[in-house]
């Protein structure tokens, strides 16, 4: 950036250093990069996906009798959840756009406190809080094809939420001390996007599919 | 990178709440699918499958911004994330071949 401020009328030059590029046009690095990411991510989601798929199609019985079926109307409050918090998101990315900090720090809060919310949800899930959860009905890991590819698709799923609630009050932080631009809200929201997305396909795949 | 104003964007508040009311009500019918009885099983799996990516998409598109994005970054992204789909495709093709 140095010698940037040194051309008067010149001063758009620190903000948007990048020419559009002829295949990505006004898409920063940062974000191109972040769907590159997001794309080996969701192929790793894929292969899970499919890994459930093939067992469940290839099983004669998939749930044991003795092990509990899934919560269908609780996990569908989680997906709502997140579907919020994905509109807090792009709340976020147009406060930031509109050039107001404050508020862009408040609804990446917000944003994060949809995540908080939705991992208190799947401990409850799992473990129990106001009643015994799925490990106290007999759903215990490497049980049964249905117990496994339950647990570790939908807990891949949750390190993916916890990491997002890291990344986004690490940006709320970075924000309030005026160091990010619309670019990196914009990248932050890229990666906490793509968790809702995956959820719904978890949601609807591992949970809707009847028996 | 100390700057947040100036940058044109695609910010349209209106349309970010009409999505959300989208993807309220495409899970609203997915769980109502789950609970109306008698419906076959083969249509429903179709059912819940198209509805499921039809949020993906409006998620992608729109809060992601994929939609104003270029060509060439639409497809880097949709073509990797079609290719399980065909995977799927084919090994439920397979499988029911298998079953007939």
């Amino acid at each position: 950036m140095g010698g940037a401020g040194a051309n008067a009328g010149d001063h758009h030059q620190a903000e948007r250093p990048l020419r559009p590029d002829e295949f990505f046009g006004e898409a920063t690095p940062g974000k191109v990069g972040m769907w590159t990411f997001l794309i080996s991510d969701a192929l790793m989601f894929g292969g899970l996906l499919l890994t459930y798929g093939i067992l469940r199609g290839g099983a004669d019985l998939w749930r044991p009798p003795d092990q509990p079926p899934l919560g269908i109307n609780f996990t569908a409050g989680l997906t709502f959840l997140l579907i919020c918090s994905s509109v807090t998101m792009v709340l976020a990315y147009a406060a930031m756009v509109d050039g107001d900090r404050k508020k862009t720090v408040g609804f990446l809060l917000l944003t994060a406190l949809g995540g908080i919310l939705f991992l208190c949800g799947q401990y409850h899930e799992y473990f129990g809080i106001w009643h015994p959860g799925l490990t106290r009905q007999g759903l215990d890991f490497g049980s049964s094809a249905y117990a496994s590819t339950f647990y570790v698709t939908t807990s891949f799923h949750g390190a993916h939420v916890l990491s997002g609630v890291v990344i986004l009050l690490i940006a709320a932080f970075v924000t309030w001390r005026g160091r990010t631009d619309v670019h990196d809200i914009e990248v932050v929201g890229l990666f906490w996007h793509f968790v809702d997305l995956v959820w719904i396909l978890v949601f609807t795949l591992i949970y809707l599919i009847p028996e | 990178m100390s700057h947040g104003v100036g940058h044109p964007g695609h910010v349209n508040r209106k349309q970010y709440w009409v999505i959300w009311l989208y993807l309220l009500l495409l899970t609203v019918v997915e769980v109502g699918l789950f609970y109306v009885p008698g419906i076959p099983r083969g249509l429903m799996i179709a059912a819940l499958f198209a509805l499921a990516i039809a949020k993906a998409a409006l998620v992608g598109l729109f809060f992601m911004h994929l939609k104003h994005e270029t060509r060439v970054l639409k497809w880097s992204v949709a073509i990797p994330l079609a290719t399980p789909v065909v995977y799927a495709a084919v090994l439920i093709a397979e499988a029911s071949w298998r079953l007939l």
